[in-house]
């Protein structure tokens, strides 16, 4: 299955089908929750012709504070009302001191944050009664790491029992960005707890810097470690993102369709090999 | 809660240079990367407030919008976890701060409280109608209206004129009725004289025309001959515009 990022731009044209078809798709729980009028209509016609899956965007996991109570309820309501199969989040945090930021703050690598936020996760799965799958994020800076990123994800997996979403895209930028072998690191992370990949492209604002923006086609670097990396995984749900720079429907289809093509071509030799 | 203080005051410190941009020592960061995450975070709180509020952002210069954004971004703690609802906070930061006058801006309240009304109505949760029917007396039957409303006043015509010093010159008493039509999803909005507003105010309560009429003369309303006829020309009006919806059944 190879989806897309439900935005508001293209609404219509996913509705159509005419020049664009994902196997299902994709939005932030916190920009549809609680409205009305004239897109919880189009969210209803949208959820009616394709599966949909969550990405939710304010709940910090990160956070040094209390988990927002009245927020996981809304959220619990919005996925049981619009049976949603999957719910992912960011391995960061957006709030502190009671601000949101709005942003994906990285979060010290430390042992104690690990301890701190694989509690939070477990609450969070126990009161939304579903695994969350944590996405880990792009990050430009590390701040006061004591551990590496590897060892922190992999135990925040281990003490919390969570799923990952592995944003390829996202490696790609880190290991740019902090000069480190993405397909080393992949390889170190708990790969069967995938259950989830998103897709997506970047903006390099300086020869050392790679910024996710989300608002660029895949670059052809990313798709061949999307290949490389489907080697290692069973098949799980594929995302594109696109939040900027919003092309014609036909490239974007393009880029669904190459993304779909590896699977494909990936996922069925895997199973030809195991049968 | 497991995370230590040191952990703790870490990530403060870098939320709170998001917040500022003010120059904070942080341990193990690289060097010039910090100011991504400032540049980030405030032109997505800038982009909000620009889209949110667009014709305050044309009619007011660019520093002083600039300092606006920055000083509610920094001495605000943002509490909505929906991106779509913090200009409500913005207006209300305005209003509590007393911008209007900080900034010399003296329809800034008006003007940011319509436009907030405008996303507001439009976003705002589908409200259902009581049941109605078509047919009814005009002046002896309860009407039904659209609940998905907003009746607003201002001492600014900020919903007629976009030319900030007309604005100030025909300083005033209006009343806007803002509503979402159920058919297109869209805001209208629409000027109201005093009686008309109040009229409005009174139907929502369920009051009949005819027994708002009466209440005329107490507010100084002149009750002509015309009044009556007027009123229901108003609300029949309306009703093709989709707010009055019918008579209470």
């Amino acid at each position: 299955m190879v989806g897309i990022g439900f935005r508001r731009e293209f609404a219509e044209e996913m509705i159509s089908g005419e020049h664009i078809k994902p196997d299902f798709i994709e939005f932030a729980p916190e920009n549809w929750m609680n409205i009305g009028g004239y897109w919880k209509k189009v969210l209803h016609r949208v959820v009616e012709k394709y599966p949909v899956l969550c990405h939710g965007l304010s709940l910090s996991i990160g956070s040094p504070e209390e988990l927002n109570k009245e927020f996981l309820h809304y959220v619990k309501t919005f996925l049981n009302e619009y049976k949603v199969q999957l719910y992912s989040e960011h391995l960061s945090y957006s709030k502190c001191d009671n601000a949101h930021m709005y942003d994906l703050l990285p979060i010290p690598f430390r042992m104690d944050a690990v301890k701190h936020i694989a509690g939070r996760i477990r609450q969070v799965q126990d009161y939304l009664e579903r695994p969350l799958a944590m996405e880990i994020v792009s990050y430009y800076t590390p701040v006061a790491a004591e551990m590496s990123e590897v060892d922190f994800i992999n135990e925040i997996v281990r003490q919390s029992g969570c799923q990952l979403l592995l944003d390829v895209n996202n490696i790609y930028v880190n290991a740019f960005n902090h000069q480190y072998d993405a397909k080393a690191f992949i390889q170190q992370l708990p790969l069967d707890k995938v259950a989830y990949i998103h897709m997506a492209g970047h903006e390099q604002v300086a020869p050392d810097l790679i910024i996710d923006t989300h608002g660029e086609p895949i670059i052809d670097p990313v798709y061949d470690l999307f290949e490389w990396t489907l080697q290692h995984l069973q098949p799980v749900p594929v995302l594109l993102e696109r939040d900027f720079n919003i092309p014609e429907m036909q490239e974007l289809q393009g880029e669904l369709s190459r993304l779909k093509n590896i699977c494909h071509k990936q996922w069925k030799l895997k199973n030809e090999l195991v049968a | 809660m497991n995370l230590l203080p040191d952990t703790y005051h870490i990530q403060q410190t870098f939320s709170a240079y998001c917040r500022t941009g003010e120059k904070v020592r942080l341990p193990g960061v690289t060097p010039n990367r910090l100011k991504y995450y400032r540049a980030l975070v405030f032109n997505m709180i800038n982009d909000t407030m620009e889209s949110a509020f667009p014709i305050a952002f044309k009619n007011i210069p660019v520093r002083k919008w600039n300092k606006m954004v920055k000083d509610f971004f920094a001495n605000h703690a943002c509490q909505s976890y929906q991106v779509w609802k913090l200009p409500l906070e913005f207006y209300t930061y305005a209003v509590e701060n007393n911008w209007e006058e900080v900034y010399d801006i003296p329809y800034l309240n008006d003007l940011l409280g319509f436009e907030w009304a405008e996303m507001e109505v439009y976003n705002m949760e589908d409200i259902p109608a009581p049941p109605f029917t078509l047919q009814g007396d005009w002046l002896e039957t309860p009407l039904v209206l659209n609940p998905e409303h907003k009746l607003l006043s201002f001492a600014y015509p900020v919903h007629l004129e976009a030319n900030p010093k007309k604005m100030i010159q025909n300083k005033g008493a209006y009343f806007v009725l803002l509503y979402r039509d159920a058919e297109t999803g869209n805001v209208e909005f629409i000027d109201l004289s005093p009686w008309l507003a109040f009229l409005t105010e009174q139907l929502v309560l369920g009051i009949t025309v005819r027994d708002i009429l009466d209440y005329a003369p107490q507010l100084n309303i002149t009750d002509t001959d015309t009044l009556e006829e007027d009123t229901i020309d108003f609300l029949q009006h309306m009703q093709q515009q989709h707010f009055v919806l019918g008579f209470q059944s």
